[in-house]
């Protein structure tokens, strides 16, 4: 009876509208909640990946007998022992594949260069045709590996 | 002449434009981003001109700059790299790895560790970049 008197008579809610059985309200919190755990959780990172095994990779020492040695320094680069520039690094090393285009080159990291830097090296070196790229170990004692 | 705006009817009708707007965001981060599992290990990775498809992996090793090691989602001492790779591939031969290597990470600490996957008997081994930005590589 006094449950009945509390109730409001529907047809006479704000202007003769109905209110809606499910309310928004709690939607809109999922939906918040679903929006920041996929903005948290997505990554837009697009990977993509250098064949280390195919054209590129970790030579031996036998190997690199009569390839063009390119040495990544601290601040320089090298080619052959003589310092160069990547842009006349990519020039020479165009040339002289043009000459004997079987002919491998070898990168050589000295101790310390951050990988980024190789891996610029090793893009210009991929755009300027090489095939045969290897990459070896400066022969000096590395902290283990 | 003046005509007023049609008043909202109610509290849920003023919101719904801002639902509308959250709904998109929803399905743009639902589409356009990758659920990725958090890396044990911080990586930077090196930017790169490369184009190549990463591919199916079965193994990823990590190595972040300060030279921390992780093989898949564990965390690993560098000496113990190798016996754990020679027992991982005891069950399954031809091993697809992608190597996660931090930018800033030791060329020559890479270089290592390519050595040590091939003597453990890894084929193919893949260096996971990231397309340069604007900015370009250094």
């Amino acid at each position: 009876m006094r449950l009945a008197a509390c109730r409001p008579p529907r047809r006479l809610s704000s202007r003769g509208r109905r209110r809606p059985l499910i309310s928004l309200t709690p939607l809109i919190d999922v939906v918040f909640i679903l929006l920041v755990f996929f903005m948290l959780a997505s990554s837009f990172l697009h990977w993509r990946a250098i064949d280390l095994d195919a054209p590129v990779k970790a030579a031996t020492g036998a190997s690199a007998e009569g390839a063009l040695v390119v040495e990544i320094r601290a601040n320089d680069l090298r080619l052959a022992g003589e310092p160069v520039g990547l842009d006349a690094l990519t020039r020479r090393v165009g040339d002289r594949l043009a000459a004997a285009p079987d002919r491998g080159v070898v990168i050589k990291p000295a101790q310390g260069v951050p990988l980024q830097r190789t891996v610029a090296v090793l893009d210009r070196l991929k755009a300027a045709g090489v095939a045969d790229l290897s990459l070896v170990r400066d022969p000096a004692p590395s902290g283990g590996g | 002449m003046r005509f007023d705006p049609p008043r909202p009817r109610s509290d849920d009708e003023r919101i719904l434009p801002l639902i509308n707007v959250v709904f998109l965001l929803l399905i743009f981060f639902m589409l356009a981003g990758q659920l990725a599992a958090l890396d044990p290990v911080q990586v930077d990775p090196p930017r790169s001109a490369s184009q190549g498809e990463v591919g199916p992996h079965d193994l990823v090793i990590m190595l972040a700059a300060d030279g921390r090691l992780a093989v898949d989602d564990t965390l690993i001492d560098a000496a113990a790299l190798g016996p754990a790779l020679a027992a991982r591939l005891a069950d399954t031969p031809p091993v697809q790895v992608w190597l996660k290597a931090d930018g800033q990470a030791d060329s020559t600490r890479v270089i290592a560790l390519m050595e040590t996957l091939r003597e453990a008997g890894v084929a193919r081994l893949k260096l996971l970049t990231v397309p340069a930005e604007d900015g370009g590589a250094g």
